[in-house]
């Protein structure tokens, strides 16, 4: 791994650098998702398409932890970014998502 | 939307899925998120080798017209510009067209979703300027656009060595290739040769100390041999190297293996590419960063197996194609991916991560 300096970023979605990172995993964080939640990393727009492998390296140097001990971060649907609009649909005879728009319901197109 | 077999990813490993499947009668959806088929194949316009016996060596365009043209007589649905969002709980696969979202529901399904480039993180090297390998290849051979004009390259791998070979063709001035490690990564002594032969200077123990610019990439900091190199670029080209695209594995709750050689975390799977889930088989590099070659194999060993489950051919038959086309894999693929991926193969009943909190 190059040099990184404390100001480097690792998630360039949420613009979180290595030295958050690093003052995290010396609280403690030792997974994707523990960084995840302390810090926003991997919650942006590439939904951590981008800094998992970056973040799993970073863990390693930090704690001598072998890479295969380091687990995937949880993934989530959708498995990539959909409009609402889109993900509501406009099909009324399956039901798209198990969400709130699941109880919405419509009549001639328009919410009763 | 019903049908036999659903292949999502339509590049060469999905492709050469299909043909098995597709050709044995089977009705086949597939899908890609891209307006047109073949993957990143269209812009490898260095020559692949070594493939299967019915093919190559070809360039990887020539490879991607071959693969889209034999399937021309069988009765495909191309969903293209379709992506999979998620899983329905019936196990149908909600697939949206970027207006509506529906499920497709498939006896079989084959995931040849492939593998996206790792970043390579460095001071400052989120500027504009500073892509990956892939990136400027795509933009060079697809878009016809030119990165920039003064480039370096971080990495030495083969493929960082057929892009530079192709930066240079377009008149990019290619200042240096940056290798971490003591030795070059590449395997191919041609290539290699080739860019040594056009006065590229290959900096090996080296690594880069930052980047800099106002705005987009201007300079990069290299150490090498315990002195400061910098370089005029407006070009930095990362090659991180692979990993397998693993979101609808997760979510469909697959357990996986660690094979540092296939690219860190990969889906468990067994000598069919079938997952620990009776309907989920995969293919290419999803289950294993590997070259052009195996990825064929393995999209036709998939098949194979899909085609054998839903009785398109015995089990005899398919027995008897799958162990020649494990044949044909040993001889292609490199020696330790071949090891690693026998290695993983055998702890198909021991996988290291399972039953995943899925949401």
């Amino acid at each position: 791994m190059n040099r990184l300096d404390k100001s480097t970023i690792i998630c360039r979605c949420e613009e979180i650098s290595y030295e958050e990172i690093e003052e995290v995993i010396g609280n403690g964080a030792r997974t994707f998702d523990d960084i995840k939640r302390l810090t926003r990393c991997g919650m942006g727009p590439c939904q951590a398409k981008i800094c998992t492998s970056l973040v799993a390296k970073v863990i390693h140097e930090e704690t001598g932890k072998p890479l295969h001990e380091i687990p995937l971060p949880r993934m989530r649907m959708p498995l990539s970014p959909i409009k609402l609009e889109t993900l509501a649909t406009d099909s009324t005879s399956f039901s798209t998502v198990k969400s709130v728009l699941d109880e919405v319901e419509l009549e001639d197109g328009k919410v009763r | 939307m019903e049908t036999d077999v659903l292949i999502i990813g339509a590049g060469p490993a999905g492709l050469a899925a299909a043909l098995e499947t597709a050709s044995r009668g089977l009705a086949v959806i597939l899908i890609d998120e891209s307006s047109s088929l073949g993957g990143q194949l269209p812009q490898q316009t260095q020559l692949i080798r070594p493939l299967p016996s019915e093919y190559g060596p070809l360039r990887g365009f020539e490879l991607a017209e071959k693969l889209i043209n034999q399937l021309e007589d069988y009765p495909i649905n191309y969903l293209l510009q379709h992506r999979v969002v998620g899983l329905y709980a019936d196990g149908s696969v909600g697939v949206t067209d970027e207006e509506n979202v529906f499920p497709v529901k498939a006896k079989k399904m084959i995931m040849a979703t492939g593998a996206a480039e790792r970043a390579v993180a460095f001071p400052k090297w989120t500027m504009p300027g500073i892509m990956t390998i892939g990136a400027a290849q795509t933009l060079i051979n697809r878009d016809f656009v030119l990165p920039g004009n003064e480039a370096v390259i971080i990495g030495s791998s083969d493929f960082a060595m057929d892009v530079a070979l192709q930066l240079m063709a377009v008149g990019v001035n290619v200042k240096g290739i940056v290798e971490e490690q003591p030795e070059v990564q590449a395997s191919d002594n041609v290539k290699i040769e080739q860019v040594q032969q056009s006065g590229v200077p290959i900096y090996l123990n080296a690594s880069i100390i930052e980047a800099r610019g106002n705005g987009e990439v201007a300079e990069i900091d290299i150490e090498h041999t315990g002195t400061v190199l910098t370089e005029k670029v407006d070009l930095v080209c990362v090659d991180g190297g692979r990993s397998p695209i693993l979101d609808l594995f997760y979510q469909l709750g697959c357990s996986f293996g660690y094979q540092e050689k296939l690219g860190g975390w990969i889906p468990q799977y067994n000598s069919n590419f079938q997952t620990d889930r009776e309907d989920a088989f995969l293919a290419g590099n999803a289950a294993g960063i590997t070259s052009q070659g195996a990825i064929l194999l393995t999209g036709m060993v998939a098949g194979i197996s899909v085609c054998e489950k839903l009785q398109a051919i015995s089990h005899d038959e398919a027995q008897q194609i799958r162990g020649s086309l494990f044949k044909e894999l040993e001889i292609l693929e490199d020696k330790d991916i071949w090891e690693s991926r026998i290695h993983h193969i055998e702890r198909y009943a021991n996988p290291k991560l399972k039953d995943q909190f899925i949401s």
